[in-house]
């Protein structure tokens, strides 16, 4: 039996070139200990100043109400809301490379999980301001906290969705930043006993919580991975259905549909994947990381992307086809009027996310064009934008003209303070991720060494080798070798 | 065990006698006191005790200067309370409602000595506790910023306040030697006031006494004179009139005197189950769609100059003759219709006309004498006197200013430099008048010209009497002491014509003597009216000598010009003459449902031929009306231009363009100045009356757009029959289920009527015992004047948002009225109008109250949807997730009540109007409701059916050891309904009112939106239209078929 036989015949090797352990630690620890580079300057600038500007617009709106934003009497919301589906969906791929593909033991996740799970933290981070700041009395937000308090009997409101969001994400913000920085001790370990500079050590021997690499550490290293990773899979689906209960169990027609929670956890699952890939695309570029973030991982993702993107499709699909079949007539309303028909105020949002979110991830059928890192960095623009749009379709385009025809809305477009809001996230999120880039192993340097002679081209030869030994034979050999 | 010694130190230990001296001695080095000063701080320019001087002084400056600054609001208690006061109780008095010649029996709600809400007198036999908008938003101008406060000297545009005692002296010299005096009032029909001015021109002979009516009746006033030999308006009864028909006259919005005809208007438009053929038939002849066309059975439209033709068509057609001189195949069918039945129903049916044409007046005279409503309907014995100007008298009145007749000029309730039609040539003449004197409540266009301004009182302020019927007296008592140094018109008059007596014991006086005693007096007081015992009808001999006349004359006033302009009263602002009352502003018009402005309204023929905008198309349609904002037309009306946006109306005339009046006023206070354009300007004399339409019209298109802010775009109902259900009377007449079918097609396969809630639902249902309170809404007596939708803005402090936010739809009217349209918007005569008063349903299944994380909005026990808006975090989840859109969001601080200090924006996002501060005044928060919380910023809140209202009368019943009963509790837009089509009460007992209706209109009864199971606390009783046509059906019709062949639809 070949004890190292976990190499497939016909998938490429996880990592390339010719590495050795020390390669490994070089190539991914020495950014974190050089000066930052003109180009991450730059980048990080221009998030602070975006972050910046989102504070400013959540000042605005925290002192002068939410009259600051363009919701009316019959939107009550609009793109506050849609934003924070849009990153807990961005938030999603972490987890699900992190914990499913490991319970799946899909090794190439190794390349990606680090990066990808910083990126679901800060995902998570930035939808959390949504729900959050969208409040009229945000001063008031600890309302929403179950706990023993001096109100008499006053206690949340079990029944509602919202509350339900709080503790889902909060939940799901908790174990992904468990996992994540678990993940990251061994690491940081490695910065600690590279490091040169005082400080350097000082700080990330705190951080790395006195790792020796152990096997004693190992192991409960392992098993913790493990659990998390298990208390993770189930958040994965969990997070994003109980996010769309915010609209299922609501009556808005449009919003009132069991398809929600499966169509969002694809639509997340979609969306986090092209946001990965728009990072990493970066990333690999800029830090040299060609040979650990291979074209195989590229293919791979944009694989995921469209299933997940068809899955999607064939929901929208569905649902057009209940609000036909079902005979009501304000779903029905919702559909054919408020989305399917181009020409009504909001026609356009419907077929933009059509186009993007369910035809143009088509293109991945061709191998050609998964392989392609344009095309890739393209679709996963594409993707999002696409993803962006399907919530601000099903939010918006059904409650602005719902049951009452008296009420329906007039042409609802952002404030300068809510689109502020918006890219104050953005400065949010790459603020981390620059800081990320700059200070963390944006490759799980452990989990790669874990790989590397499985898969590395240097590796092979040897571990061939051992392939054909016969066991006695690699018995002997071990127990000859002093 | 041997005794322990604990010590601190060897020296205590060894306790040497150094240390016992040292350990008696507390101070052991003297405290640094005068030495000190001297030498250690001797060197610095202040001493301590300086420093203790300087930081005593400026601490207790800093403390002085700091509470000048931070205002202070002390509640304090009466350190002697005054008898018949108790705090937190409300007073009621019986007062009036005045506002020119319009008089209404009122009574006044004062909480602790101020007057906060007006409600109709119920003992008034002819208003029978009517109220319309105008005169609940009048408490408000009470305390209205702008009032002038004192006496003033106006000289050059300057002015200088004076105290009453210095312009008494000098206003009796000038009066004195000025010449000729000339009293110019607005209609004034107080029995004593007439008496005063009397006086005070024999006091000044020479002089006269003028009344001027900005929308003036002068030509009904004169046909009468001609017809009946009486300068007076009759009564009408709607009541009594099984058939209407109006030319032109909206009489439930604001022609003549709208509350009592409103009133008497439900009496034949109530729908009784048992007996349909009761209901009255309206029709209604006119060229723009007024409040009372939109309540019509059958409405034809024709071009303003063509009023004098329908007339006459009319005429000839209830003489058995045959219909000429109208255009139109429709219009002549309708005009013949409309004979025919005024003649099935002779004596008990009844023509108006709003025309100020004496010859059209004089032609439907004619037409009421053929059809025997002389005596009937109309009752010439007790006249209306609400209006008594006459126009010639006004042209005479400028033409002698002008010239130098006039010594002295006194102005009172009317505003000439704005609603004359001739403003300029008022403001030129009252330059050659010596002495001018406003008496008007505030600096407004005409006052700024005058030389002298003596403000006179609010109506809640004053003493005196009404009679705008004649026989039925209505007395006025102040509510609450003068605010400023104003004095009462009667009160100035009766000093400058040197009679000392004070205008309240003179109105004493005259009625204890009138009443024999001062306890019928007192009693009169008390009740508010003054009534004959019997009602006094009668006819009036008809004079019909001048008809054919007039009907030759009406014949040359059709014109054919491709467009044609009338100019209206808006129901909200009417004359303008209330344009700074922010509530009024805001509330929406019941048919454009805009705000804050007025407009050129056109048809949809009009926008589709000029101005590329197609109703029928629904892309274009969506265009229209997503955006609020609006394309503005450049207007040349009698030689005068203006530019205004346009609204589109639906059942417009085609040739028509109609602008209200009551806009543009000018430095009259912060929510009127700027607001729309004047439209008194576009009026003309003819001669004899003034003119409100015109066929001397040029319209060009611009490239400019103006923003007009609406509470309502959409107007189609859809056919969501769920939502809103009116049938025909032939329908019901037919298959008297027809509404109760509906009902069970949309419900059936959840149980049906009958066990709706049960079998509608997964979950248990419970009962309900003791309250429930429940609404009933009949769309068929609703005329959607809006009375109760600002009856609840006073009752529940429901805060002013201004222009920017309507136009941002961020209106916060907790009781609104939607309004339909329904039939193809490019057939005038074809649009059916539909109102439905929405307001919080209170849904026992309630949407909203499931999905509130905090749980600020829940049920209560007697099925009353509850806000805690403290408890409120706003998500705005249950606004969402509210299928009525009843729910309203604090988007910015309205109110003043936000707890961030100056958070209220006047330059961009979120900017508000000046309308805005001028209701957080704090002399304008005197007219809050003390009963209901002001909202702050960020919480969500709606209709409470009137929670303090329902909590009061549960009270008083329980103290009384009662069961509860429906007087106990109205809400506040039950009690302002002018046609009693709101009922409320608590629907578990079998007895009440609530039950009864519901009981009684069965057929009739409806949930809006039932089939989603919120199960609503409110009921609708469908609209049933007395014709036999539907627009509805044909709109769903016409539906069906563009579904099956184009994808356009039938949309406006």
């Amino acid at each position: 039996m070949a004890a190292f036989k976990y190499e497939s015949q016909v998938r490429a090797p996880l990592v390339e070139g010719t590495k050795d352990y020390h390669q490994v630690t070089e190539d991914i620890i020495r950014p974190i200990e050089g000066p930052p580079s003109r180009l991450w300057w730059i980048g990080f600038i221009i998030s602070v100043l975006l972050l910046l500007f989102g504070v400013y617009s959540v000042y605005r709106e925290v002192t002068y109400g939410v009259g600051q934003w363009n919701l009316n009497k019959t939107i009550g919301w609009g793109w506050d809301i849609t934003n924070f589906v849009w990153w807990v969906g961005i938030g999603h791929a972490g987890t699900l490379i992190s914990a499913i593909l490991l319970l799946f033991r899909q090794g190439w996740r190794t390349g990606v999980n680090r990066a990808a799970e910083a990126m679901t933290i800060f995902a998570v981070m930035c939808a959390g301001q949504f729900p959050i700041w969208h409040m009229g009395r945000v001063w008031m937000a600890f309302f929403v906290l179950p706990y023993p308090n001096t109100r008499g009997p006053l206690w949340v409101n079990f029944n509602s969705p919202l509350l339900w969001d709080v503790f889902a994400i909060s939940t799901y913000f908790t174990v992904s930043l468990l996992f994540w920085y678990s993940g990251l001790i061994p690491d940081l370990a490695t910065v600690r006993d590279r490091a040169r500079v005082k400080w350097r050590k000082y700080m990330y021997g705190i951080l790395s919580f006195g790792w020796t690499g152990s096997t004693k550490h190992w192991q409960r290293h392992e098993s913790l991975s493990l659990v998390l990773a298990g208390l993770s899979t189930p958040l994965v689906l969990s997070v994003h259905t109980v996010v769309s209960f915010d609209f299922a169990t609501s009556i808005v027609p449009g919003w009132h549909t069991t398809i929600f929670p499966p169509y969002f956890v694809a639509g997340a699952i979609f969306s986090g994947f092209a946001m990965v890939q728009t990072l990493l695309l970066v990333t690999r570029k800029v830090l040299h990381l060609e040979e650990y973030i291979t074209i195989e991982h590229i293919e791979v993702m944009n694989k995921v992307i469209v299933l997940t993107g068809s899955i999607v499709g064939i929901a929208y699909l569905t649902e057009l086809f209940m609000a036909w079949y079902g005979q009501n007539k304000y779903e029905n309303w919702a559909f054919m009027e408020n989305r399917l028909n181009l020409f009504s105020p909001y026609g356009w949002s419907y077929y933009l996310m059509m186009g993007c979110n369910v035809l143009s991830p088509q293109i991945f059928w061709f191998r050609k064009m998964r392989r392609n890192i344009f095309i890739t960095f393209f679709m996963s623009i594409l993707v999002n934008i696409g993803m962006w749009f399907e919530r601000f379709v099903i939010i918006v385009t059904s409650v602005y003209r719902d049951y009452l025809p008296s009420s329906w809305s007039t042409y609802y477009s952002p404030s300068i303070y809510e689109v502020g809001f918006y890219l104050g996230t953005f400065g949010l999120f790459f603020t981390c991720f620059f800081l990320f880039a700059k200070f963390f192993p944006v490759i799980a340097v452990a989990e790669i060494k874990h790989i590397l002679k499985k898969s590395g081209e240097n590796y092979k030869p040897a571990a061939e080798k051992v392939e054909q030994q016969s066991p006695d034979t690699l018995y002997e050999e071990v127990t000859h070798h002093h | 065990m041997a005794k322990k010694k604990y010590w601190q130190s060897f020296v205590e230990l060894n306790d040497t006698e150094g240390h016992q001296k040292l350990a008696q001695n507390e101070f052991q080095e003297l405290l640094p006191t005068g030495d000190a000063e001297s030498t250690n701080l001797g060197d610095t320019a202040a001493s301590r005790r300086d420093f203790l001087k300087y930081v005593g002084f400026s601490t207790a400056a800093a403390m002085a200067a700091a509470s000048c600054e931070t205002p202070v609001r002390k509640a304090i208690p009466y350190l002697n309370k005054p008898q018949d006061l108790v705090p937190g109780v409300a007073d009621f008095y019986a007062t009036t409602y005045v506002n020119g010649g319009e008089a209404i029996p009122i009574i006044a709600k004062v909480r602790d000595g101020r007057p906060i809400k007006l409600e109709g007198n119920t003992l008034s036999t002819f208003s029978k506790g009517g109220t319309n908008a105008r005169l609940h938003a009048s408490v408000l101008d009470l305390y209205d910023t702008a009032r002038t406060r004192t006496p003033k000297l106006i000289r050059n545009g300057k002015e200088t306040p004076l105290t009453l005692d210095t312009a008494d002296k000098e206003i009796g010299a000038a009066l004195a030697s000025s010449g000729p005096v000339v009293l110019l009032t607005s209609t004034i029909n107080s029995p004593t006031t007439k008496q005063i001015i009397g006086e005070f021109l024999a006091k000044y002979p020479g002089g006269r006494h003028v009344q001027f009516d900005a929308a003036s009746y002068s030509g009904l006033l004169l046909a009468s004179e001609a017809a009946y030999g009486r300068r007076a308006i009759p009564s009408y009864s709607f009541d009594k009139a099984e058939v209407i028909v109006s030319l032109g006259a909206d009489f439930l919005g604001t022609w003549v005197n709208p509350i009592e005809f409103s009133k008497h208007y439900a009496v034949g438009r109530r729908f009784d189950e048992s007996n349909p053929d009761k209901l009255s038939k309206h029709y209604q002849f006119e060229s723009m769609l007024s409040l009372t066309g939109a309540n019509a059975d059958e409405r034809f439209t024709h071009r303003p100059s063509e009023t004098g033709a329908v007339a006459a068509a009319l005429l000839s057609a209830v003489q058995g003759q045959s219909v000429s001189g109208v255009d139109g195949a429709n219009l002549s069918k309708g005009i013949k219709a409309a004979a025919d039945k005024l003649n099935e129903k002779k004596g008990r049916g009844l023509v108006v006309s709003g025309s100020n044409n004496t010859q059209v007046q004089l032609i439907v005279a004619a037409i009421n004498e053929a059809i025997g409503a002389n005596g009937t309907t109309i009752n010439w014995a007790a006249p209306l006197q609400t209006h008594q100007g006459i126009d010639s008298e006004m042209e005479t009145l400028v033409a002698d200013m002008a010239s130098g007749r006039v010594g002295s000029l006194i102005i009172y309730g009317v505003n000439p430099s704005y609603e004359y039609h001739n403003a300029a040539a008022f403001d030129k003449a009252i330059k050659s008048v010596k002495v001018s004197i406003s008496l008007n409540d505030r600096a407004d266009e005409t006052t700024a010209l005058c030389q002298y301004a003596v403000p006179t009182h609010h109506f809640l302020e004053s003493w005196g009497d009404a009679e705008p019927k004649a026989g039925y007296i209505s007395l006025l008592q102040p509510t609450i002491n003068p605010l400023f140094q104003t004095r009462q018109f009667q009160d100035s008059l009766l000093k400058w014509s040197g009679n000392p007596t004070p205008y309240e014991q003179y109105f004493r006086n005259i009625y204890i003597s009138k009443l024999g005693g001062l306890e019928n007096f007192n009693k009169a007081l008390q009740d508010g009216v003054i009534e004959p015992a019997t009602a006094p009808t009668g006819g009036a001999a008809f004079n019909g000598a001048a008809v054919a006349a007039a009907v030759g004359a009406v014949a040359g006033l059709k014109k054919t010009s491709k467009t044609e302009v009338v100019i209206y009263q808006k129901v909200s602002l009417g004359d303008g003459k209330l344009a700074n009352n922010p509530w009024l502003q805001e509330l929406p018009d019941p048919i454009t449902k805009a705000t804050w402005d007025n407009y050129a309204i056109v048809s949809p023929q009009f926008a589709k031929a000029e101005l590329k905008i197609d109703l029928a198309n629904a892309r274009s349609a969506d265009q229209y009306e997503v955006q609020m904002i609006k394309p503005v037309l450049k207007l040349n009306i009698n030689n005068k231009t203006l530019e205004l946006p346009i609204i589109i109306v639906p059942g417009t005339q085609e040739n028509t363009i109609a602008i209200a009046v009551g806009y543009g006023r000018k430095n009259v206070g912060r929510a009127a100045n700027g607001v729309g354009q004047n439209a008194y300007s576009l009026l003309s004399y003819n001669g004899a009356t003034v003119d409100w339409s015109s066929s001397t019209v040029s319209v060009s298109g611009s490239d400019a757009k103006y923003k007009v802010g609406q509470t309502q775009t959409h107007s189609s109902y859809e056919g969501r029959h769920e939502v809103i259900k009116e049938i025909t009377i032939d329908e019901f007449k037919k298959n008297k289920f027809v509404v109760v079918q509906q009902r069970e097609s949309e419900i059936g396969n959840f149980g049906g009527i009958e066990n709706y809630e049960k079998e509608g639902s997964l979950y248990p249902v419970y009962d309900r015992p003791g309250i429930k309170w429940g609404m009933s809404i009949d769309l068929g007596t609703c005329i959607g004047c809006g009375s109760c939708s600002v009856a609840c803005t006073v009752e529940n402090n429901v805060p002013v948002v201004g222009k920017n936010e309507v136009i941002r739809f961020h209106d916060m009217h907790w009781m609104r009225i939607d309004r339909y349209f329904s039939g193809n918007p490019h057939d005038s005569d074809g649009v059916q109008t539909i109102f439905q008063p929405m307001l919080c349903q209170h849904c026992d299944n309630a949407p909203c109250e499931n999905v509130c994380p905090v749980a600020a909005t829940n049920h209560s026990s007697e099925g009353i949807n509850q806000m805690a808006y403290n408890r409120c975090i706003g998500t705005r989840y249950c606004a969402n997730n509210c299928p009525f859109k009843v729910r309203r969001f604090n988007w910015s601080d309205y109110t003043g009540a936000d707890s961030f200090k100056d958070n209220q924006l006047t330059s961009g996002v979120g900017a508000l109007n000046e309308a805005v501060f001028q209701m957080n005044d704090d002399l304008t928060r005197m007219v809050l409701n003390p009963d209901v919380t002001v909202r702050s910023r960020g919480v969500m809140e709606k209709c409470t059916f009137c929670i303090q209202r329902t909590q009061e009368g549960k009270l008083k019943a329980k103290k009384e050891n009662r069961v509860l009963a429906d007087e106990d509790v109205k809400t506040a837009c039950q009690q302002a309904c002018p046609t009693d089509a709101i009922v409320f009460g608590n629907a578990n007992n079998p007895q009440s009112e609530i039950s009864q209706v519901r009981k009684n209109n069965s057929l009739r009864n409806f949930y809006s939106l039932e089939q989603i199971h919120v199960l609503p606390n409110v009921n609708y009783l469908t609209k049933v239209r007395n014709t036999n046509v539907l627009a509805a059906h044909e709109d769903e019709a016409a539906r069906e078929g563009a579904e099956h062949g184009s994808p356009a639809k039938a949309e406006h």
